[in-house]
Parts: structure tokens; C-alpha cells; sequence
């Protein structure tokens, strides 16, 4: 028995590969720089928490390398897909089941839908593995730093930060998880100059970003236990189909899927934007405040 | 002879009868006169002091929330406290803040309230940290195991700090970043808990 790929999955998938992409080359420069990328706990005078160190690093630069390769391949597909199905409507070829013309471009579709769910069977388990153990190396610094050498109380201040103001505070914080609506590598840049520009920064962004990245890695595994036993399925739904040349509504939502986690094309969910910060204003203290 | 003696006796024990009646009716009564004097000396000034508006100014609602609180009234504290909150979020302005410390302060200084209701109370409402998500324990063994609770006091608690910051005190900056911190809580918990659980079910 298979499981149904839904179409939310893929880009899910895609997310995570991107993602990885892009926070691990600047990361991996970091790493020859200072060895480690830690949360000042408690200011700069407080205990650093060690949340990127060396091994972590380098299992994301190595996830982001695997990524990288997947990606380079996925975007060459997609946009060839993108040219076939824009020839498919553009040709009105929606309904015409007679046509020869369109039954040959249908085929061209599912012919590259089928290289795609190759390309992403070939690079899986080299994926699988650089994931899982991305995931296992963050689990670990979470627990140890986050966990258990954290209180809640401490948790706040450091999610906080120590170090400036409001206006601090609310400067440089990345995009949280789903979808912002922007380019998944831009969101990981964001994530990358808050690692790399200093490491006693917005202290709580790097718990964010630790937090962030685990979750997506830990949903990517996931993913791809599933999208492994899915292409299978697949593959083998395809090449019947390519018999009789159909674009199912499926290859369609996968494909739409993919594009928009690459190219940020959805914009809904957007933040509202704040209110400024008033600068000049000097803020209260309450001797009762925590 | 006997009849007499008992004529007699009836007669006398009438009399006894009769006037034992008298003496209770006459205590009974002096009951009843003295509960009626007695409630009306007593709840008609307490209703008076406790009860009615502590005016449209805050400054002056919190001087009469005071003197109130000073004279037998303590027991309204919490309403006084949502008036006056209510007085300012008619009239915000970002002193506010400032008065309610000062104000919560001085209650305390009173003995009505302690100095950790105060600091909670202030906190809650004025504050971007929350008094939801506190503890000197590890997040571990402290947060993860209620952690839907934590967060479901957390989103109470930003309903208030709605209230303190944003409507009372005009502070836009802070109270976005009170949503900001829960939402960051959010997901640093739901990843900080997970890898807790996972540590746990290895160990075992």
C-alpha cells in the first residue's frame, strides 16, 4: 500500500533543500573564521551558548551541498515544464483529445515530469542521509543549550536580546518558518548575516534560526521517507499515462507547488507592517519590571 | 382540698408562664431593634465607601483607589484595578505606565497587596516579557511538559498586554514585540521540547 503524495509535500521538500542551500556555503565560511557561531545568554558578558558549533556547521554545508545539486536540476526541469505548459495552453490544447499536436506535447510534459521525480530519486538517499544527520547534530545542541542549561525566564531574555533597545531588538530578526513570500535562498541569507555579521548579536535570533532549521530538517526527513516511497508510484502512474498522453491535475499542483517554495511567487501571507519605532523617546523603566 | 391546692397552683404557674413570655417577647424584640439599628449603621457607610466611580482622571481615580483600599476596601481591589484601567485606556498616553507602577507600588507599600502580586500585575500588562512563561527550572522539565498550556497563558497574556501596552500606554513598538517573542516562543519551544523528548526516548 502507497501513500498519497499531496501536493503541499513536494515544495515542502523543496523548501528544506533550498533552505539548506542557501545557510550552509556562508555558514561553512564562518566556521574556518571563528570555529563556532554561538548565543550570548545573557548579554556579552553572559555565558555563550554554542548552538552552531564546527560539527553542526558542517553537516549543513554538506546538506546544503547535496541541495544545491538537487536544486540545479529541479530548477532546469521546472522551467522547461513551465515552456511545455505554456505551449500546451497557448496551443488550446485544453480538451482537444483528438489533436495529435497536443497529445505530443502532453507527452513532452509527462516525459519531464518523469525526469524530475528521477532527478529526485537519484539524489534522495545522499539527501536522507546529510538531513538525518543535520538534524541528530542540532537536536543535540537544542536539548543541551536550549533545554537544559535554559530557564524559561532566561529563555525570554535571550529570545530578547540583552544588548540594545526595542528598535535593537526588532532590527535584523529573520522571517519565521512558512511562507513569507519571498525567495527561500533571500530568507537563508537573512538567516546567514544574523549567524556570521556577529555572534553576541540579537541573542535569541540564533535560537530562532537553530529552532527553525531543526524543524525544517526534522519535516524534510519526514518528506522524504514519503516522497521515496511515492515515486515509485509514480513513476509507474506516468509511464501509463505517457501511453495515453494526459497531464494529470496532480503533476500540475506538484509542479505549481515547486515554484512557488523557488520563486516565492505567493505573497498572501505577508506580515503586516509595524508601527515605527518613535527614536528620541527615552523609555520607562518600572522598578517592578522583571 | 385537693382541687383548692391545685386551683392554686394553676393559678400561680399562669402567672410564672406569663411572664416568662413577656421576657422573651421583650428580649426578641430588643433582638430585632438592636439587627435592624445594627445593619443599618453598618452597610449603608461601607456601601458608600467601597462602592461608586473612581472618577474620569487617572491620577485622581488612583488617589481615591487609595484611599479606599486604606479605609476597610481592600477586598475590591482587583475591580479598582480593571476601573482604573479602564479610566486609562479612555485617556492613553505612555505615562500611564509610569502611574500604574507607581500606583501598584504604593499598594503595596499599603499591605494590600504583595510585591510579587505587584511586579506579576505589572508585568502582565505593561511589560513585553511574560509572567506566563517564568521558572528558575530547565526548559525541559520545567516548559516542555506543559508546553501547550504555556502558550495558551501566553496568548491570555497578550490579550492584557494588548490592553497595558497598546491601548493604555500608546507603546505600538512594544507591544509588537510582545507578539514577536510569542511567536519566537512558539517555535523555539515546539523545536526545544522536541529534541528534549527525543533525549528522553533514547535514554530509556
Amino acid at each position: 500500500m502507497h501513500t498519497q503524495l499531496p501536493t503541499g509535500r513536494l515544495p515542502g521538500l523543496a523548501a528544506v533543500l533550498l533552505s539548506t542551500l542557501a545557510v550552509c556555503q556562508p555558514l561553512y565560511a564562518e566556521v574556518a573564521v571563528t570555529g563556532a557561531v554561538g548565543v550570548s545568554a545573557g548579554g556579552a558578558s553572559g555565558p555563550v551558548m554554542r548552538l552552531f558549533p564546527t560539527t553542526v556547521l558542517e553537516d549543513i554545508r554538506e546538506t546544503g551541498a547535496v541541495a544545491e545539486e538537487m536544486e540545479n536540476g529541479l530548477q532546469e526541469v521546472i522551467h522547461r515544464l513551465d515552456l511545455q505548459q505554456q505551449l500546451y495552453t497557448d496551443s488550446q490544447c485544453q480538451g482537444a483529445d483528438g489533436d495529435e499536436g497536443c497529445a505530443q506535447i502532453s507527452k513532452q510534459i509527462g516525459s519531464t515530469y518523469l525526469e524530475m521525480l528521477e532527478l529526485m530519486s537519484d539524489r534522495l538517499p545522499t539527501m536522507e542521509k546529510a538531513v538525518n544527520s543535520t538534524r541528530l547534530s542540532l537536536e543535540k545542541r537544542l536539548r543541551k543549550e536550549l533545554g537544559q542549561r535554559t530557564t524559561p525566564s532566561t529563555l525570554q531574555d535571550q529570545l530578547l536580546g540583552k544588548s540594545g533597545s526595542v528598535a535593537a531588538a526588532q532590527a535584523n530578526r529573520p522571517a519565521l518558518r512558512g511562507r513569507s513570500g519571498v525567495r527561500l535562498s533571500d530568507r537563508f541569507k537573512q538567516y546567514y548575516q544574523l549567524v556570521a555579521s556577529n555572534s553576541e548579536g540579537p541573542g535569541g535570533s540564533l535560537a530562532v534560526v537553530a529552532s527553525d532549521i531543526y524543524l525544517d530538517m526534522e519535516e524534510a526527513a519526514q518528506l522524504i521517507a514519503a516522497t521515496q516511497e511515492e515515486i515509485a508510484r509514480a513513476s509507474l502512474m506516468e509511464q501509463l499515462n505517457q501511453s495515453f498522453g494526459v497531464i494529470t491535475p496532480e503533476m500540475a499542483a506538484v509542479v505549481g507547488g515547486v515554484k512557488e517554495i523557488l520563486f516565492g511567487e505567493s505573497i498572501s501571507d505577508l506580515p503586516i507592517a509595524e508601527a515605527p519605532y518613535q527614536i528620541g523617546k527615552s523609555e520607562f523603566v518600572s522598578p517592578l519590571e522583571y | 382540698m385537693t382541687i383548692r391546692f391545685d386551683a392554686q397552683y394553676t393559678s400561680k404557674a399562669s402567672s410564672q408562664i406569663f411572664t416568662q413570655n413577656l421576657k422573651r417577647a421583650s428580649r426578641l424584640l430588643g433582638l430585632i431593634v438592636a439587627t435592624v439599628l445594627f445593619s443599618a449603621c453598618e452597610a449603608a457607610p461601607v456601601a458608600d465607601l467601597c462602592g461608586g466611580r473612581l472618577g474620569n482622571n487617572l491620577e485622581s481615580a488612583m488617589v481615591e483607589t487609595e484611599r479606599r483600599l486604606g479605609s476597610g476596601c481592600e477586598y475590591r481591589f482587583d475591580s479598582y484595578f480593571k476601573d482604573n484601567l479602564a479610566t486609562a485606556e479612555a485617556n492613553p498616553d505612555t505615562e500611564n505606565k509610569r502611574l500604574f507602577s507607581d500606583h501598584l507600588l504604593r499598594v503595596n507599600d499599603m499591605g494590600v497587596i504583595s510585591k510579587r502580586q505587584a511586579r506579576d500585575l505589572y508585568n502582565r500588562y505593561f511589560n513585553v516579557k511574560f509572567v506566563s512563561l517564568a521558572g528558575d527550572y530547565n526548559t525541559c522539565s520545567q516548559t516542555c511538559p506543559v508546553q501547550a498550556r504555556v502558550i495558551s497563558d501566553m496568548k491570555t497574556e497578550l490579550q492584557d498586554k494588548e490592553l497595558g501596552l497598546l491601548r493604555v500606554s500608546s507603546d505600538n513598538a512594544s507591544y509588537y514585540l510582545a507578539d514577536n517573542l510569542l511567536k519566537e516562543t512558539q517555535l523555539v519551544l515546539a523545536a526545544t521540547c522536541r529534541a528534549c523528548e527525543a533525549g528522553t526516548n533514547a535514554g530509556r
